[in-house]
């Protein structure tokens, strides 16, 4: 019944405090329908114990499984072989971009969950602020509270070509979680950490977040959001009228 | 006063995780070291089920007083990452509906709130309930973010002086002249250098792994992995996590959690616990048996089907039993090794008087005069966690 | 530190293994943006020209009717063209306008650039 199928996984190679880096190829017989997580475990169970990666839900729940497979930001927990590569294929892993590197597929995320905190994006919301807004929600369930979809993960910042070249970019995860923020409590929500260079003005649109993001939190889309109340906002202020809502 | 002991926990799990934090506000100097991520072992791939106990109330009164003990607890300190939208416990079939009076006994006599819903009621709530159900009844599960939820307790650790080693192995544990834990040998993974750690007192909270790590010591701890397999859908189809009003079986439960829904479980044995391939065929039959209480899950793709292995513990072993749910191996008493002590079993949801009842027992080992303080606040945002340490 | 985000990288802005479209578009703007901006910086140093007298100016028309300056200058105008279409789009979207369409609205863009080129294209070489 199952299929077995023969590929390679070439891995970039690091270890911590050293310049060098490395490919290093693994070749690997598995059913395609195992996902590119299971590959990489799989290595590190049964070839080299040296490999470091990051995991541990296995189902896109707790975003810790982010890499690039062939140049793609992937979640690899939900990514079957079969959708990234054939039989007898290569499939080449790498380490989140625009996060510093601690070994091999490893990346240090505790920059990235400083912003989001800042930001304070909520983990739990209710069914009608964390849908996005224009997503229908029936009313008997919109109470109901739900994890938010943002999973943490850091596709978006690792695929984000403002993310490569400006550090100081709050990046589209963070901007995201304050536009969540502002949907469940529109009064605590501080706007005013978009409102700057290195916030929702430094996006030059290439859309790359919402391209990758693997959990419907759009964040180009919240990005613009963002601009849009703010505009309002500002608007108002300069021009003396009422502010119609932060 | 004495200096402040020194303890090294081995296993980043939720035990070793709440173990943690309940030690460092008792005022313990606590390491914690894991070979992976925090939670890449079994705590992160559970369902996510909150318990409220219910599953338990009939068989084993215990255990399912011990849930909803602590999922009231988690209400309080761990908002932060779970969802309370409660459960049912839906009866299909005639034997089910047979099996309400025994339920409703079962759930008064453990204090868990229950209350029955007619068919009419569930489906107006829940549209994608098969349409055959009878009735159910409404209780106080929950399901929650299993490494968030970690996290949080490692957090709040982390900020009250607590070190946090992950990507760090054991390779063998040392024993001095006078049988007592002299020392460990670590790895770390990121720099393959290797390390000597020292401690007053080791504690192995390796859930699957413990036999092997106390093996490390020259003890013998009879655990044997036991896997069950789990199965995300790509859509929510309920708010409620669905149960069947019955004991607890194989493929009975559906959890919602973020947009998904995931199906559980299965259980059998294995050797080894460090890569476990999904059995196809279990799947199916867990995506059968969802069937029966979600028509319209047959059409909603998989996203993920994973596994992982809870503890078994052989029969007939004298482990000590802090609480029939988990078991503390207290290697002083039972093999005469001083400082090493291992615990193994329990739940998710009842890792903190896991933690509890433990940090009791490290407290008697060293005439340590302070009480569990981790009801009594709420724990720190679980991104904290990240937080460069001063 | 290794995998940081560093000016350096920019490179790599122009890296489209794996990219999406809306990379594309982000691509092109970077590229046009900066071809326009050189030509600005020559149009002027050429008009700066003028201020030598008329002959100066003769011969330098007389330049001007060579193809190659043509195919420049047809460049210039394409660049002008999908800088400014998909400007458009972008600043629709910054405004919050349409933002799920973006997608659509590139393929527009692309579809219109397209068309315009072509026109002066044929125009301008046609004439020639
Ligand atoms: C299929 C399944 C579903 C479940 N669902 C639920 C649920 O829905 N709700 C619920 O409340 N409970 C659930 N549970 C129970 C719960 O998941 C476990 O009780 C809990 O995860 C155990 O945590 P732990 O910390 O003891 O073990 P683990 O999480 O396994 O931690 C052990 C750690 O030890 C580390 N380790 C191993 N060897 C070494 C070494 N040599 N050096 C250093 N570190 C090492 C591992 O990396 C691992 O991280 C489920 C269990 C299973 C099996
Ligand atoms: S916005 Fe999407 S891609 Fe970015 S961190 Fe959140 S889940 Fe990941
Ligand atoms: S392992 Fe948790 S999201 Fe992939």
């Amino acid at each position: 019944m199952t299929t077995t199928w023969k590929i390679t996984l070439r891995i970039l190679r690091q270890k911590q405090g050293e310049t060098k880096t490395s490919w290093q190829d693994f070749s690997l017989d598995i059913d395609p329908d195992e996902t590119v997580l299971d590959a990489v475990e799989r290595v590190w169970a049964f070839q080299d114990r040296s490999l470091t990666f990051r995991h541990a839900c296995h189902h896109s729940t707790c975003g810790a499984c982010g890499m690039r497979v062939n140049n793609i930001e992937k979640l690899t927990c939900i990514t079957p072989i079969r959708s990234v590569t054939h039989n007898n294929g290569m499939l080449r892993i790498e380490p989140l971009r625009n996060f510093p590197i601690v070994s091999d597929l490893v990346v240090d995320v505790s920059h990235f969950f400083q912003e989001l905190e800042i930001m304070q994006a909520p983990a739990v919301s209710s069914n009608s602020t964390a849908n996005l807004d224009y997503e229908e929600v029936f009313p008997d369930v919109a109470e109901k509270e739900r994890l938010i979809d943002c999973i943490e993960c850091g596709l978006c910042v690792s695929a984000c070509p403002v993310a490569l070249t400006d550090e100081a970019y709050v990046g589209p995860a963070a901007l995201s979680g304050l536009h969540q923020a502002l949907a469940a409590n529109a009064l605590s929500a501080n706007l005013a950490l978009a409102d700057n260079h290195s916030g929702v003005w430094r996006c030059h649109s290439a859309f790359e977040c919402s391209a990758v993001c693997p959990s419907n939190v759009e964040p180009g889309y919240r990005i613009m959001d963002l601009r849009k109340k703010l505009m309002r906002k500002n608007f108002h202020q300069w021009f003396g009228g009422k502010e119609a809502g932060k | 006063m004495m200096d402040k002991p020194t303890i090294l926990i081995i296993g980043a799990g939720f035990t070793g995780c709440a173990l943690a934090y309940d030690l460092t506000l008792r005022g313990f100097s606590v390491t914690v070291v894991d070979r992976g991520e925090i939670c890449s072992g079994t705590s992160g791939r559970t369902h996510g089920l909150l318990h409220s106990g219910s599953r338990y109330c009939v068989n084993d009164p215990e255990a399912a007083v011990e849930c909803i003990e602590e999922n009231t607890i988690l209400r309080r300190i761990a908002r932060q990452c779970i969802e309370f939208n409660n459960g049912l416990f839906l009866a299909i079939s005639e034997e089910e509906l047979a099996y309400k009076e025994t339920f409703k006994a079962g759930a008064e006599k453990c204090g868990i709130p229950i209350r029955w819903m007619d068919k009419k009621d569930i489906l107006s709530r829940e549209p994608a309930i098969n349409p055959q159900v009878l009735g159910g009844f409404e209780v106080p599960d929950g399901s929650f973010d299993p490494l968030r939820l970690a996290l949080a307790f490692a957090g709040s650790a982390r900020n009250r002086g607590a070190i946090f080693l992950p990507f760090h192995q054991v390779e063998s544990i040392h024993i001095d002249g006078r049988s007592s834990v002299d020392f460990i040998i670590l790895t770390d993974r990121h720099t393959g250098r290797s390390i000597e750690q020292h401690a007053d007192m080791v504690i192995n909270a390796t859930g699957a792994w413990a036999g092997k790590i106390a093996e490390m010591a020259g003890v013998n701890v009879p655990v044997i992995p036991s896997p069950g397999v789990m199965v995300a859908f790509e859509k929510r189809m309920s708010n409620y996590v669905v149960n069947r009003l019955s004991l607890p079986g194989d493929g009975d439960i559906i959890i919602p959690q973020r947009r998904m829904s995931v199906i559980g479980t299965t259980s059998f044995e294995v050797n080894d616990a460090d890569y476990i391939p999904v059995d196809q065929g279990m799947v199916k039959e867990m995506v059968d048996r969802a069937i029966e209480m979600i028509p319209a899950i047959a059409r909603v793709k998989i996203r993920a089907s994973y596994m992982s292995a809870r503890p078994l513990i052989q029969t007939g072993t004298n482990a000590r039993s802090l609480s029939r749910t988990f078991k503390v191996f207290d290697h002083e008493t039972d093999h005469g090794l001083k400082g090493f002590i291992t615990i193994t079993g329990g739940k998710a949801t009842t890792c903190r008087v896991m933690a509890e009842k433990t940090a009791d027992l490290v407290c008697e080992k060293f005439a340590w005069r302070k009480t569990c303080q981790t009801k009594d606040f709420e724990l720190d945002s679980y991104r904290t966690f990240y937080n460069r340490q001063a | 530190m290794k995998g940081s985000p560093s000016p350096r990288n920019f490179l790599q802005w122009f890296d489209p293994r794996g990219r999406s479209a809306g990379s594309w578009g982000f691509m092109l703007n970077r590229i046009t943006g900066l071809g326009l901006v050189l030509y600005l910086a020559m149009h002027m140093i050429v008009l700066f020209q003028l201020t030598r007298g008329a002959e100066a100016y003769d011969s330098f028309i007389q330049l001007m009717k060579n193809p190659i300056f043509i195919i420049g200058e047809l460049l210039v105008i394409a660049a002008g063209i999908m800088h400014g279409i998909n400007g458009i789009r972008i600043g629709l979207t910054s405004f919050g306008i349409a933002v799920r369409y973006q997608l659509t609205m590139l393929i527009i863009a692309g579809i219109i650039s397209a068309g315009g080129i072509l026109f002066f294209a044929i125009h301008m070489l046609g004439g020639a």
